[in-house]
């Protein structure tokens, strides 16, 4: 069945229904969880960027009063490659016990070099990752006859470097569950964080060695998941290995020191950035030299295919680019809100500014120009595709942000604003997938009370996806959102897929819609021969809170006509995610203003324009909500986040949330979001997209304020002041 | 619940910790190179009265009940409430006194429970964001919340609703900015800030007509 093409409840804004029990910390988070007897476990990590690990001794450690048991990670001998490594996790009665006895273990060590700053990786003369050096190329690319096309014609070329360190995922909820097992020792429950409940079981039962149907997953609410809980993680099997060991249930959630230095990094980039295009401003060449960090992993960290971001699929464009991957000893990358993506255009979008300032040009103008067609071949095969229609959509997005940004009146050639204090704006646009796909189960059914329930064993990040099935149900049945009981996050529900890469909306609204199809269908046709005049299932349809029968004046509101389902017969429909309801590939613009005090370095974002298309909306409100949480998180990444690590010791010196800026609401720009509704393209996922631009739009803006590129964000008020006065910054 | 004999609230926290171990919650990182144990309590006889290691019985009044339970005297109020009493609704993220997500009322006044030892909190009527509830109705600030959105994965929401609720029962007549300026100790990485701006001048437009 298709999305209904009249829509009463879908595309409007609906409240979260869980909002009521966040709000007064009613909301039991994995993190809340309190079982009978249970055991606190804390994990001992290597103090060190790079060492061997000589002896453990746990001697004393298991004399402490209130020790349970133990789990070690690694064997003397084992060498481990960054500060915060897994060494050996324990677990006691208490969390002070806990504390005690891990402060009671002795580790010895041997140091071992170590790099942990990208610029020291590039110029070392030998690895310190098991490899004969920590940088390796991850891919080059070159068009035809690149050296002899690239520059011919063109205008002065522009060339120049852009940075942007590594971050932290910072969840506010930290990793880890609490494990139990039942008194056989047969069965276990995981309480986790994790942004993949369906996921958990199978990869656990893949430890233990036992089914996964023998292990359950609960998630009823979780704090934060940006890319990095896609897995129990070593503290998820520490814990349920001392559960089972110790026969009691185990929580193991890290500390804020613990989250930020191996919960997840999203890796650095850099690139240097040569760019050309004709005096009327076509562009024609594009080189990018580029390098980031995915730590100790060995993940490219942008995709040098990609580049130039959004404008790769330009005609006659000539590109060479190369991406270098610069391993550190520092803790993985894991994937992060569109990995790769804010870099990618943080990389593009600002040497198309200092292009548009090389020609004299508006760099509004500049884009408008060389925008990528829509893809004729596209139209024909697949007209609903994102390459059949970017074009039509970034066109008009642009003019929307222009009008909503008043463009016009307030971009200035860059530097040319009057006083300390300069005001500046910037652009960058963005793209991003979104797709959902199969394996998605929904189930709904309808009670002979009237009452109506959703389940699913999705997660909600934060997405409002209680909402997002309640809504889809509410517009079949006839019902308000409000009406629908909603059951996520236990895995028993059946298969759902990972909460990644903006997926889940549209892989679980359109089986909430075949499942809700399916209970609407079993409904009817149960009630059908119980209602007067025994009338057909096709003479039946719903109305708003009532069902209708044909030929009859006076309606049957919705609780009676439930009444008669039998008792124990409710009306039952399961569904899964059909292909043409959902859909991939979004474009966006953001446009951001900022004040910039020259005397002070100090930068303040005052308003971002953020213009989004996902296909077919859902819920306006969640859209909304989550454009404008991805454009915070884009602030904070331009003007404040930075995991700082001292070449010194080797560990990150903010680990913390004092020294690791995150911005407050006193911090925040006036957000002005606006959603393009497409439903002709289906559902597409809408998480990851807004985030990606708004770091390369401030840098633009920052750029517009002063006339001088700041090549580095954060936007410190150092760097500020050293780019205004032609000085490098420090690290 | 006859408790209040046990401990008095007037001990320092200086006092406290000659006599107990370390109370700050230390990193893991840096656990090869952090002090052991502390010495065992005892000695001198003038020293102030040594409490702990072991725990002690403490009453907390918590959202009008009174709760008891034993805990050791360096126990933060915050551990106290989760660990010890069920009282989740305030959350431990940085346990440093940065984020306010641990924040509830402590005598009316806004506190973050992650600063503070249990003991210190005794004799004070504690409210936390469940308080906010009667049974399915809402106070108006988290009412707020919920009409406009202004939590998402909602980890630090209780946090910011009580301090919001903290601002608005010093001054009724508190301005948005005034807001703003009473969250500046509360930290949201979802987000969640523009939502919450709506919520704020619809309870400060609330309260002026």
């Amino acid at each position: 069945m298709p999305w209904p093409t009249t829509r009463r409840v879908i595309g409007t804004k609906v409240p979260r229904l869980d909002a009521p029990y966040k709000a007064t910390g009613r909301a039991k988070y994995s993190f809340d969880i309190n079982r009978e007897g249970m055991l606190h476990a804390r994990i001992l990590r290597c103090p060190y960027a790079h060492a061997r690990v000589k002896s453990i001794d746990t001697a004393a450690a298991e004399k402490i009063t209130g020790y349970r048991a133990q789990h070690a990670f690694v064997k003397p001998g084992a060498e481990l490659f960054f500060a915060g490594a897994e060494v050996i996790a324990i677990a006691a009665d208490t969390e002070e016990h806990a504390d005690d006895v891990l402060h009671a273990i002795r580790v010895d060590y041997q140091e071992l070099p170590y790099l942990v700053k990208e610029a020291d990786a590039l110029r070392a003369k030998e690895g310190t990752l098991g490899a004969p050096s920590n940088v390796t190329v991850a891919g080059d690319f070159v068009t035809n006859n690149f050296e002899k096309l690239a520059y011919q014609g063109v205008a002065q070329p522009v060339e120049a470097t852009y940075g942007i360190p590594v971050i932290c995922h910072q969840c506010l909820e930290s990793h880890g569950l609490v494990a139990e097992w039942d008194k056989e020792q047969n069965n276990l429950t995981v309480y986790a964080s994790t942004q993949n409940v369906a996921g958990l079981p199978p990869q656990l039962g893949q430890y233990f060695k036992i089914p996964a149907t023998r292990i359950k997953c609960i998630t009823w609410y979780m704090g934060g998941g940006f890319g990095s809980k896609f897995n129990p993680g070593p503290e998820g099997i520490a814990a349920a290995v001392m559960a089972r060991a110790a026969r009691a249930p185990v929580k193991l959630m890290l500390d804020r020191a613990e989250e930020v230095s191996v919960g997840g990094q999203r890796p650095s980039a850099a690139g240097t950035i040569k760019i050309a295009a004709t005096k009327a401003g076509d562009l024609k060449a594009f080189e990018a030299d580029m390098y980031g960090s995915p730590g100790v992993g060995n993940g490219a960290t942008v995709n040098f295919r990609e580049m130039p971001y959004v404008y790769s699929g330009v005609p006659n464009l000539n590109i060479k680019t190369r991406a270098r991957v610069v391993r550190l000893n520092i803790q993985t990358a894991r994937a992060m809100r569109a990995p790769g993506h804010p870099q990618m255009c943080f990389i593009t979008d600002q040497a198309m500014d200092d292009l548009a300032a090389r020609l004299n040009m508006d760099p509004l103008r500049l884009r408008l120009r060389n925008l990528p067609p829509n893809d004729a071949n596209a139209v024909k095969t697949a007209p609903t595709s994102l390459n059949a229609v970017r074009h039509t959509i970034y066109t008009r997005e642009i003019d929307i942000a222009r009008k909503l940004s008043n463009w016009d009146k307030v971009w200035h050639p860059p530097g040319k604003s009057d006083g300390p204090i300069k005001h500046g704006i910037g652009m960058a646009l963005h793209t991003w997938g979104g797709s959902g796909g199969p394996n998605n189960d929904v189930k709904v059914t309808i009670s002979q009370d009237g009452s109506v329930l959703v389940q699913c064993s999705t997660q909600d990040l934060g997405t409002a996806e209680r909402t997002v099935l309640a809504i889809v149900v509410a517009e079949i049945l006839g019902l308000n959102p409000s009406d629908i009981t909603v059951e996520i996050g236990e895995s028993q529900f059946g298969r759902s897929t990972p909460s990644g890469g903006s997926t889940t909306c549209p892989g679980t609204a359109p089986a909430a819609l075949n499942a809700a199809t399916a209970a609407r269908d079993a409904f009817l046709t149960a009630i059908a021969p119980r209602l007067p005049g025994t009338p057909q299932v096709g003479d039946l349809s719903i109305e708003p809170g009532r069902i209708r029968i044909r030929g009859n004046e006076t309606p049957i509101p919705w609780r009676q006509a439930c009444s008669r389902l039998g008792q124990n017969t409710p009306a039952v429909g399961n569904g899964n995610w059909t292909q043409g309801l959902s859909n991939r590939g979004v474009g966006g613009i953001q446009i951001a203003e900022v004040k910039v005090d020259t005397e002070t370095g100090v930068v303040r974002c005052t308003k971002v324009v953020a213009v989004q298309d996902c296909g077919l909306i859902i819920n306006k409100q969640g859209c909304e909500s989550q454009v404008a949480g991805g454009v915070i998180m884009g602030v904070n990444y331009a003007l404040f986040e930075e995991a700082i690590f001292d070449k010194n010791t080797g560990r990150q010196v903010n680990p913390d949330m004092e020294f690791y800026k995150l911005g407050g609401i006193q911090d925040m720009p006036n957000i002005v979001v606006h959603m393009m509704d497409m439903p002709e393209r289906g559902v597409i996922g809408i998480g990851e997209p807004p985030t990606i631009s708004t770091a390369a739009a401030i840098g633009n803006a920052v750029f517009n304020a002063l006339g001088v590129r700041v090549p580095h964000a954060p936007y410190t008020p150092e760097r500020v002041l050293a780019a205004l006065a032609g000085r490098k910054a420090g690290n | 619940m006859n408790d209040s004999k046990d401990q008095g609230s007037g001990l320092s926290r200086r006092d406290f910790l000659q006599g107990s171990s370390v109370a700050a919650a230390a990193t893991a990182l840096g656990a090869p190179t952090l002090p052991g144990l502390a010495a065992q309590p005892g000695g001198n006889d003038k020293a102030p009265p040594a409490m702990g290691p072991a725990a002690v019985r403490i009453t907390l009044n918590v959202n009008g009940v009174k709760m008891t339970n034993r805990v050791e005297p360096r126990v933060t109020l915050l551990d106290a409430l989760r660990n010890y009493l069920n009282v989740t609704g305030c959350k431990r993220v940085c346990d440093r006194g940065t984020c306010g997500a641990c924040t509830v009322l402590l005598d009316g006044k806004p506190v973050y429970s992650c600063s503070m030892l249990a003991l210190e909190a005794q004799g004070k009527p504690i409210r936390t964001a469940e308080s906010l509830v009667q049974g399915e109705k809402l106070d108006a600030v988290p009412a707020a919340f919920a009409r406009y959105d202004a939590q998402q994965c909602g980890f630090c929401t209780p946090g910011f609703v009580v301090a919001m609720k903290a601002v608005l029962e010093q001054n009724p007549k508190a301005t948005p900015a005034e807001v703003e300026k009473g969250l500046a100790g509360n930290i949201c990485r979802c987000g969640t800030y523009e939502q919450m701006r709506d919520a704020i001048y619809a309870l400060c437009n609330q309260r002026r007509s």
